[in-house]
């Protein structure tokens, strides 16, 4: 589903390129749940960020369903991968019904109106992550681990085959991140999902993935299997 | 909002009903001078208000507004150059011509302002120091506006103050003739960045991922900003507080996130405002005019604060 081919990826700006990690080779199908572990400033992010689309690769390619992602429009990524971060959203209003809803956003017309099928597609992230009951909070009195949820359903809503997540344990407390591990795990086992989570929780990761990165010093990369 | 109208219609120095028998006067009155004016006001009040929402949901920032981050003044400062400029070449003939070049003069000024807070803000993103940049900027603004006036002569000074207190009763039917058009045109291109403006609310990364072009949503929001501050601030000064307060107030009463129905309200809201302000302004002096942006801000900054401290701050 994913294949990286020999990928460097880093920063480049008026001044100069900084390579933050080269010689990356990995393959992902769907159905996995990939921990992507590495210390703070390894390039976790870094390649989270390329996969996702929001920088470029410096040299190689990203195949997505053997599609090089450069040559995805914005909108089309939109409807293969989506996002989970841990930045703080919130305020103008925002209900955890609107956020999940935002999920919608590729398929719907330019006035943003939600049709129908849109809104069944919503209550069913809803139900999804059991977080029917909060639809009609605001988004800034949940807890963040009930946040943390409301941004998994969104992706859920974005209907994407892939699903990547950076960092998504750092605020959570123990019971809160296994009961995210198993929602993700039954993410990939139910509908066949990718999913590719960042975390420093190695405990964790062992028990839940089927595949673990590890990026370590030095460009080298170590793949397990569980 | 249509009873507003009317009362604008209605209120002012002449009672319209004690000359009802006087048919000409009673129609130049009615139809030069009242219709206008509650005409510009509904068109100042909806596009200050519209473009107060469009910024605060760009910047996701509540603080956000075409007066407190110095568009306004940028608008003014322009002005105050081209109100100078024609003034030193005396071109009485064209007068048009100088309207025309000192809308165009108000829209540049709004448009590099916008562009410069813009600039800052991605650089920093924190929402206090955005607006403290925007106060800055107005002061600089100011200074530099007063350096010009003081250049200036007698003559040009005066309806320049004038025209600094902000008010909507110097637009003639002409006026409106390019005001109204360039509003409505404005007002509907903003219904097409419903969409993005939605998705943005989350953050610049999420929307991105949603299929939003960050770049071309700013400088989308900033074209239909820049034209409406700097038209509206080219025939009626800067008006103070709808531009941030409306759009807070809006978000307050109807507790919806999805820009389709804070357009809508907004606009209504905005009107509503500065027809009701107008009016006052009416009342309460009969015989002289009262520049419409005391009673704005005297409305205007009340409201905001009781509901602020009313909602615990949720609209942040």
């Amino acid at each position: 589903m994913i294949e990286v081919k020999d990928l460097n990826i880093g920063y480049v700006s008026k001044k100069k390129t900084v390579s933050v990690f080269s010689n990356i080779n990995l393959s992902f199908n769907s159905g996995e749940l990939v921990g992507l572990i590495g210390d703070n400033g390894v390039g976790k992010s870094t390649l989270i960020k390329t996969l996702t689309g929001f920088i470029k690769p410096l040299a190689g390619t990203i195949l997505i369903d053997k599609k090089d992602i450069l040559s995805f429009s914005a909108h089309d990524l939109s409807k293969t991968i989506s996002i989970v971060s841990t930045e703080k959203v919130g305020g103008f209003n925002l209900t955890v019904f609107d956020v999940v809803a935002l999920g919608r956003t590729p398929y719907i017309s330019v006035f943003g109106k939600l049709n129908a099928s849109d809104i069944e597609c919503v209550e069913k992230s809803l139900q999804t992550l059991s977080i029917n009951h909060l639809r009609d909070k605001l988004i800034d009195e949940l807890s963040d681990g009930q946040r943390q949820k409301v941004m998994i359903a969104k992706s859920l809503a974005q209907e994407t085959s892939i699903i990547i997540l950076d960092e998504p344990t750092a605020f959570l407390d123990y019971k809160s991140k296994h009961n995210l591990f198993e929602v993700l795990k039954s993410l990939c086992k139910e509908q066949n999902k990718l999913v590719l989570v960042s975390s420093h929780d190695i405990d964790l990761m062992e028990k839940y993935v089927t595949k673990s990165v590890a990026l370590l010093s030095e460009n080298s990369i170590e793949i397990k299997k569980y | 909002m249509l009873l507003l109208f009317f009362a604008d219609l209605f209120f002012g120095s002449v009672n319209l009903f004690s000359i009802k028998d006087n048919q000409a006067l009673f129609d130049t009155i009615l139809y030069s001078i009242r219709i206008p004016k509650a005409i510009t006001c509904i068109c100042a009040g909806s596009a200050l208000a519209l473009c107060g929402l469009l910024m605060q949901s760009l910047f996701r920032n509540p603080l956000a507004g075409p007066y407190v981050l110095g568009i306004s003044s940028g608008a003014s400062l322009f002005v105050a150059i081209a109100t100078m400029l024609l003034t030193s070449i005396n071109v009485s003939g064209l007068f048009l011509f100088g309207k025309s070049m000192i809308t165009l003069f108000s829209v540049a000024g709004a448009f590099i302002i916008t562009l410069l807070i813009l600039f800052i803000s991605k650089r920093n993103k924190s929402n206090v120091t955005v607006l403290l940049v925007g106060i800055m900027l107005s002061q600089i603004l100011g200074a530099l506006q007063g350096l010009i006036e003081f250049m200036a002569s007698g003559n040009s000074l005066k309806t320049f103050i004038i025209w600094g207190m902000g008010s909507v009763s110097s637009t003639t039917l002409d006026d409106l003739i390019v005001i109204v058009p360039i509003f409505i045109l404005a007002v509907v291109s903003s219904f097409f960045l419903i969409k993005p403006l939605n998705a943005i609310l989350l953050n610049d990364n999420y929307a991105s991922n949603l299929g939003v072009n960050i770049s071309s949503l700013r400088l989308k929001v900033i074209l239909v900003t820049a034209i409406l501050v700097g038209v509206i601030t080219a025939f009626c000064g800067p008006i103070a507080f709808v531009g941030i307060s409306v759009p807070i107030a809006s978000r307050l009463f109807f507790k919806t996130s999805n820009h389709l129905h804070q357009i809508v309200f907004c606009l209504l809201l905005g009107a509503g405002v500065v027809l009701l302000a107008d009016v006052i302004c009416q009342i309460m002096s009969s015989h002289f005019m009262l520049p419409i942006n005391t009673i704005t801000t005297i409305i205007g900054s009340p409201i905001v604060l009781y509901l602020l401290f009313k909602s615990k701050l949720h609209i942040a």
